[in-house]
């Protein structure tokens, strides 16, 4: 099974790859320069001053921060990741767009160079998305790990994960405005506000309680009356019970551990598809957002949806890297990714430190007031011109 | 180029002038470099695991009691505590998943300082891809290299005395705690 697995893999990522070399226009390397060099030279807004001293993306007189704000607001978001979680690729992007303002100089751009505007936007998306490429990498070693897989869930998730990483920027480099991309953004804060809000509800919490005493109440029924503590202490079982029973357009079945389960093909496709899409548009989100998609909607074990997903979020990443390294259209400024990820790294291990004195749910509870003011300060600067939140 | 740079240019491009032969001594700097950057970054999240283990632990510990509750409950039939456990294994697995991404930065650093240095020596070169309109930049040379010297430090990695250590004390770690919850199970189990 895993050598059959690792065929159909690597044929995926070959097929996925070719279809990129193919399909993709090639870049030219010199766009950023190109794209500079016809942009008005002086000191205005909207101009380039080539004296200037070189600053985001080695365009001069663009900002460029000392290097301790990168890596300061790289733990900050580490921080965020170790402490709650989702929230830390939301503020990696506001460092991007707002705090480092990487987003009002390229706006600057857009009476007098629209293309650098376009282009500006992009590399701010592709800053954001080296996180999902994170995501993706350890997705992908984590859940392969696990080696429990479901072949025929994991190439829908994989087909619609392909065409939405692959579409979407085919579609979008160089024609997303940074206003229209800023307020896209914005609702994407809305929506991870609402998930972080409803968890720190009364109702949002019981759920989470009474989840945890069914299980307890499980646990000392079943387990701890029959199990030796050798027989506890020994790993669940692998995916060898996993049984496909039904290949289907409309319904796939498999059994595991006796108990059947099934689902429209088309709801991981089209899953697969939305993640992907967001991901490769916004910049955040990315292969950890396949395992609640698939547990809660499709009601799969979480034992197998999180190895089945390795095969998804494999062939996209290595659709992305391929990309990126040989039709390179957009320009990355890894001195800004370099020190940003000093700082997770930092962050990352405060906050284990931190997360025994501050309680998760009046964190979560700052995360929402933060994402709701960062959320209507996007939307608004996007969708209306300017932001009704100061700051933003 | 930065100060910092300027003072590691002369040690850094050493390796690139060891044969005399452009693409030789291309590839074999790119792989030193890779190379040191692989080393550097296992250093720091080795550093950066010995602090936060406990909870790693915790969380991977957690994630793995539900999921293999969930399956329990599964085999017996029950519903309801299958669903259970199966949101808070998911719940679980999503923290384990965040600290595991801040952690992965504490490894992959030193890739982006030794592209910058590679992006002012080499950002014009190109190699041309036989049949296709396509060329790889530094940028594919390095990533390639860099898997290529992961893969291989793989294999030897632990037969070196620092990382065999950090490993003993991770091992340690791990097993203190197995034993411990073993410990606690016979004690509920009343034996």
């Amino acid at each position: 099974m895993r050598k059959k697995s690792l065929l159909i893999i690597g044929l995926l990522a070959t097929l996925a790859v070719v279809a990129t070399l193919v399909l993709a226009l090639p870049a030219d390397a010199g766009k950023l320069e190109e794209a500079i060099a016809k942009t008005p030279q002086g000191v205005g807004k909207g101009m380039i001053d080539p004296s200037a001293p070189k600053g985001f993306m080695g365009i001069p007189g663009a900002p460029k921060s000392f290097f301790l704000f990168y890596i300061l607001w790289g733990a900050w978001v580490g921080w965020i990741f170790s402490s709650v979680g989702a929230f830390g690729g939301i503020m990696a992007g506001v460092g991007h767009i707002t705090v480092f303002g990487l987003a009002d100089y390229g706006r600057t751009f857009k009476d007098t160079n629209p293309t650098l505007n376009k282009l500006l936007t992009d590399s701010i998306r592709v800053c954001n998305q080296y996180l999902v490429a994170l995501s993706a990498l350890i997705s992908s070693v984590t859940y392969y790990r696990m080696g429990r897989l479901v072949l025929p869930l994991g190439l829908c998730l994989a087909g619609g994960g392909i065409a939405g990483a692959y579409l979407i920027p085919v579609l979008t480099a160089g024609k997303i405005t940074l206003r229209a991309y800023i307020g896209y953004f914005g609702l994407v804060v809305f929506a991870v506000a609402y998930v972080l809000f409803y968890e720190t509800t009364a109702k949002g919490q019981e759920k989470r309680k009474a989840a945890r005493a069914a299980s307890k109440a499980f646990e000392e029924a079943h387990i701890k009356k029959k199990a030796a503590p050798a027989e506890a202490a020994k790993p669940a079982a692998v995916a060898s019970g996993v049984r496909v029973t039904h290949w289907g357009l409309t319904k796939i079945a498999f059994t595991f551990y006796g108990v059947e389960f099934s689902f429209n093909p088309l709801w991981p496709v089209l899953g697969g598809f939305v993640i992907a899409a967001i991901s490769a548009f916004i910049g955040v989100g990315g292969g950890f957002l396949y395992v609640p998609f698939l547990t809660s909607v499709a009601g799969l074990p979480m034992f197998i949806v999180a190895g089945t997903s390795a095969l998804a979020v494999l062939v996209s990443m290595i659709t992305s890297i391929f990309t990126f390294m040989f039709v390179k259209s957009v320009p990355v400024d890894f001195i800004l990714i370099g020190t940003e990820l000093v700082g997770i790294a930092i962050g990352s291990v405060l906050g284990p430190m931190t997360s025994k004195y501050i309680p998760e749910v009046w964190l979560k509870r700052l995360f929402v007031v933060l994402a709701v003011y960062v959320g209507i300060g996007y939307v608004t600067k996007g969708f209306l011109g300017y932001s009704v939140m100061p700051g933003m | 180029m930065h100060p910092i740079y300027r003072l590691l240019d002369p040690f850094l491009i050493w390796f690139y002038r060891l044969t005399g032969h452009t693409l030789a001594d291309f590839l074999i700097g790119t792989l030193v470099l890779a190379f040191l950057a692989l080393i550097i970054g296992e250093v720091t999240i080795s550093l950066a695991f010995l602090v936060t283990k406990k909870r790693i632990d915790q969380v991977t510990a957690e994630a793995d009691r539900y999921q293999n509750l969930s399956m329990e409950a599964l085999k017996a039939g029950d519903k309801q505590a299958y669903k259970a456990a199966n949101k808070l294994a998911n719940d679980a697995f999503g923290k384990s998943f965040f600290m595991q991404i801040a952690l992965s930065a504490a490894f992959l650093w030193p890739v982006f300082f030794a592209l910058i240095w590679m992006e002012y020596r080499f950002s014009g070169l190109e190699f041309p891809l036989p049949f296709t309109n396509y060329s790889l930049g530094y940028v594919g040379v390095f990533i390639l290299l860099y898997a290529a010297s992961y893969l291989l430090f793989k294999r030897v990695k632990y037969k070196l005395p620092y990382f065999r250590r950090i490993k003993a004390i991770l091992d340690t770690c791990t097993n203190q705690k197995f034993h411990q919850s073993l410990k606690l199970r016979e004690t509920n189990n009343g034996t």
